[in-house]
């Protein structure tokens, strides 16, 4: 089958779904988190994917989206559709003044600065009490159910929202991925000296992604804050809730890929589910635990994702029939 | 000889303690091809890494079609038409033959316009039949080509290409041979290190020398081999 084919069919079957659940049901809050973590993952897969820029500070852009619609709603009652373009323009900013110091930065160097720089912020978001609510986090306003101020009883709009959401980032992974852009990336990605040489505006090229990165993860955390109401520093600006999180979505399925965020995003959010649900009543930390044995042994067997995973399954069987 | 494209005036450059480049001189004429040659160590590379922006001279100027172009990022200097092969090819080693090309036709023109460009410059190497192939799965010999190809599409007025003949056997260095000139036909000014000696001494017009950072000879092929400290440093005495 065509990919494309393959897309469609997801994207009817994700359309058609929300009809088969109870709309305040567990399942279509699962399946809800799960699209907006694919999304995460494949805004995050711009930089880590395509430019292979392993960032652990995702966190610092979605909380920049979580607080800054948050608290323009709360002060200033402004909708969270426009607040959402404001926290966009803010984390663009942001990654855009973070691309200086860590431009020179490689691999792990990378990877610790821009951890570091979202865990300045969660600590900011703590201790600024007055704007942020401190470590007690923020409740969006209860406005019922409201188009305009992005709130819902029933959880269905969400999901069609977050999908609708998820749907536009896969549109700018694939219209990048094609574009002068995703070319001058791969070459970066792969040998900077040599894309320098022939012409490749290196830096440019790092800071471009990084900035579109970065806006489109901060409509997501508008969106997540939307979504459950409360949060807190550590929801939004956490290491593992939020940026770990979003590289091992992106790295499982497949970073660089289309399809891996997406993959990656329907096998441990469930997953993640599924052990909190099962194991948590055990022992505190043990439903983690599991789940990080998972990860590795997947890593261990494929460390180019599920997805060369599932392609290379499907190889054999076909030949298999053949043979 | 019309006016000079390339002058490099007094290049030094240090990493530490070692002097790499030490105080080197000389002019290219466009249309020219000029071989650089030298000991291993000698800093050839260096200088063509100096000359294309990826190192900063410690002192000295590149002057470039009539501009100074020192300390210019290799970005800037590939747009203005200078840029160079590597030692032991840096290809993009996961993508396609064509798109490694296609990326350096970027410079100059859209997705679409550099992919026709990029075919072009593989059917000029002769190896338009494996465009679709990744080049991690092609020899070394092509490697190369794909890397002069690659150059060819950022269209430059100067291409230093560093030891593009490393490897190749005798039919395929008559062909690369061939190919240095009819570019040089058609506009291209070239500087080649190598060290096929043979192969330096019938192609190039002009050779310069380095030994331990510094320039000991600039010369004919005829003044070249009959100079006491080329032959002393490098040459050995068959070509006395």
């Amino acid at each position: 089958m065509k990919p494309w084919i393959w897309g469609a069919a997801a994207l009817i079957a994700a359309v058609v779904v929300p009809s088969f659940l109870d709309p305040a049901g567990y399942p279509i809050r699962v399946l809800t988190l799960t699209l907006l973590f694919a999304a995460l993952g494949q805004a995050w897969n711009i930089v880590g994917g395509l430019a292979n820029q392993i960032s652990l500070g995702h966190a610092a852009f979605f909380g920049i989206g979580a607080y800054t619609s948050t608290i323009l709603l709360i002060h200033f009652n402004l909708s969270p559709w426009i607040g959402m373009l404001a926290g966009a323009a803010l984390a663009a900013l942001a990654a855009y003044l973070l691309s200086f110091p860590t431009m020179k930065l490689r691999g792990h160097y990378f990877a610790l600065a821009t951890l570091a720089f979202s865990e300045v912020l969660r600590v900011v978001a703590s201790s600024w009490t007055s704007v942020t609510g401190g470590p007690a986090g923020l409740s969006v306003p209860y406005a019922a159910d409201s188009l305009a101020l992005l709130q819902f009883k029933s959880t269905t709009p969400y999901y069609y929202i977050i999908l609708g959401a998820l749907v536009l980032i896969c549109v700018v992974f694939l219209v990048i991925q094609k574009s002068a852009l995703g070319y001058r990336l791969r070459a970066v990605k792969e040998n900077p000296d040599a894309a320098e040489v022939i012409g490749v505006d290196t830096t440019r090229v790092k800071i471009t992604a990084a900035v579109i990165s970065a806006a489109l993860t901060a409509l997501l955390g508008t969106l997540y804050a939307q979504f459950t109401y409360f949060f807190d520093p550590e929801a939004v600006f956490g290491i593992v809730a939020i940026s770990v999180r979003a590289a091992i979505i992106a790295i499982l399925g497949g970073a660089g890929t289309l399809a891996g965020p997406l993959i990656g995003a329907f096998v441990i959010v469930p997953l993640e589910e599924f052990a909190n649900a099962a194991l948590s009543s055990r022992a505190a930390g043990l439903s983690q635990l599991v789940f990080g044995l998972m990860l590795i042994a997947i890593i261990l067997v494929e460390p180019r994702g599920l997805l060369v995973l599932v392609s290379n399954g499907i190889a054999r069987l076909r030949k298999g029939r053949k043979g | 000889m019309s006016a000079p494209i390339l002058q490099v005036d007094g290049i030094t450059k240090r990493f530490g303690g070692l002097l790499a480049l030490d105080n080197v001189s000389f002019e290219v004429a466009a249309g020219d091809i000029i071989g650089l040659i030298g000991p291993n160590g000698a800093g050839k590379s260096t200088l063509f890494s100096t000359l294309v922006g990826l190192h900063k001279p410690t002192s000295g100027s590149v002057r470039f079609a009539g501009a100074d172009i020192t300390g210019l990022k290799p970005h800037k200097v590939a747009a203005r038409g200078l840029t160079k092969t590597f030692q032991n090819v840096a290809l993009f080693m996961e993508a396609t033959v064509l798109d490694n090309v296609l990326i350096g036709a970027l410079l100059r023109e859209g997705v679409a316009e550099a992919r026709t460009t990029a075919m072009a410059c593989l059917d000029r190497v002769g190896l338009a039949h494996i465009a679709g192939k990744t080049a991690n799965d092609l020899s070394f010999p092509e490697r190369a080509r794909v890397e002069v190809a690659r150059s060819l599409a950022t269209r430059p007025k100067v291409l230093l290409l560093d030891e593009v003949m490393a490897a190749l056997n005798h039919v395929e260095m008559e062909e690369i041979m061939a190919l240095i000139r009819s570019l040089r036909d058609d506009g291209l000014t070239v500087v080649a290190v190598e060290h096929h000696m043979h192969a330096i001494m019938s192609l190039c017009e002009r050779i310069v020398v380095l030994n331990f950072g510094r320039k000991i000879a600039d010369g004919t092929p005829q003044d070249i081999a009959k100079d006491p400290e080329v032959v002393r440093a490098y040459l050995g005495r068959e070509y006395a």
